[in-house]
């Protein structure tokens, strides 16, 4: 039902985010972290998320570039459900008028 | 130690007050959950793995991005390095909880940080400092938060994947777009201010060079570490 290769993918997932549960209570919990590590370990879900959905943003289709606007803008403001419904819409309704 | 063992500690109720407190969060969990399981389905990944998934991994941001660069076969070394980073700051969230714990036997605190979540780990540490000065952490009112989002995470994921497929016609429409509406909707929550926001300006720009330079997948780790580079440059030594 489930192939090895991503069973062992999920395991090896699993693993690195239980060791950044418990990290910080073994290792970090003592210590006061230094102001440059905080803002480093504050900033790197949002470098590695961008970085994820980057080819979104140059993918050279008119439509789907109008439609990644409209989902940021809407991203800005709205709760996540229909921001995605937003993010769907656009980019059928853009990608049927402009191809 | 037992005399350091709190009040609050020592109440069985505690759980189901956890468990209750738990209920607003679902609000915005399920719909969050729902839509994984829908695309990691649309991925490929099969119904029964996806709940494999957020059960063993239990952490949002890392799942939604492990789904949206999932191939088949996946690649094994890249997701886990992505999730490690994306999961950086429960290495923040651990330390802070640390001088709470002082009270618990490690064998009792490891396994309950497996069901830490930034809700969870929020609403605790809340309670703990709300509550009176010999109150302190309550490890039960933790567990209760924790297990009433985990059941509704795992479950709802399932569920998504379970209904995802009789959502596959969508895919062709402008299904795909919903990866970075989701991103974008967490990049939100975690704004804090266009100063800060400047590493994620580098890492979007590198990845996204790197991606129509090189074949594959190499843009997610340049741009992730041209950001954190960039962070690690602008913050004060």
């Amino acid at each position: 039902m489930i192939d090895g290769w991503t069973i062992g993918t999920i395991v090896l997932m699993a693993s690195a985010t239980y060791l950044t549960r418990i990290g910080g209570y073994l290792v970090l919990g003592g210590r006061t972290l230094s102001p440059r590590v905080l803002a480093v370990l504050e900033t790197a879900p949002g470098c590695v998320l961008l970085s994820v959905i980057a080819p979104f943003f140059v993918s050279g289709r008119v439509a789907d570039m109008v439609a990644l606007a409209l989902t940021g803008l809407a991203a800005a403001r709205l709760p996540l459900l229909p921001t995605v419904l937003i993010g769907i819409g656009s980019a059928a309704v853009m990608r049927s008028i402009l191809g | 130690m037992k005399a350091a063992t709190t009040d609050a500690e020592a109440r069985p109720a505690e759980f189901s007050r956890g468990l209750r407190a738990s209920t607003p969060v679902l609000i915005g969990l399920i719909p969050a959950a729902l839509v994984l399981g829908a695309q990691a389905a649309a991925k490929g990944i099969t119904p029964l793995a996806v709940p494999l998934m957020t059960g063993l991994n239990f952490a949002g941001g890392s799942e939604f991005a492990a789904v949206g660069l999932w191939t088949s076969p996946p690649h094994l070394l890249l997701i886990a390095g992505v999730t490690l980073l994306v999961n950086s700051r429960h290495l923040v969230m651990g330390a802070g909880l640390a001088p709470w714990l002082r009270h618990l036997p490690r064998r009792r605190v490891l396994p309950a940080l497996f069901l830490m979540v930034d809700e969870s780990w929020a609403m605790a540490l809340a309670d703990a400092k709300a509550s009176p000065p010999a109150g302190g952490f309550s490890m039960r009112y933790f567990l209760g938060v924790s297990s009433g989002l985990y059941v509704a995470w795992v479950g709802f994921t399932a569920l998504g994947a379970q209904l995802g497929p009789a959502l596959g016609h969508i895919e062709r429409w402008g299904f795909d777009l919903a990866f970075p509406a989701v991103f974008l909707v967490l990049l939100r929550g975690m704004w804090k201010g266009a100063a800060a926001a400047l590493p994620w300006l580098v890492s979007l720009i590198v990845a996204a060079s790197v991606h129509l330079a090189l074949p594959g997948a190499w843009y997610v780790p340049a741009g992730a570490l041209s950001g954190l580079l960039a962070a690690w440059t602008m913050a004060r030594p």
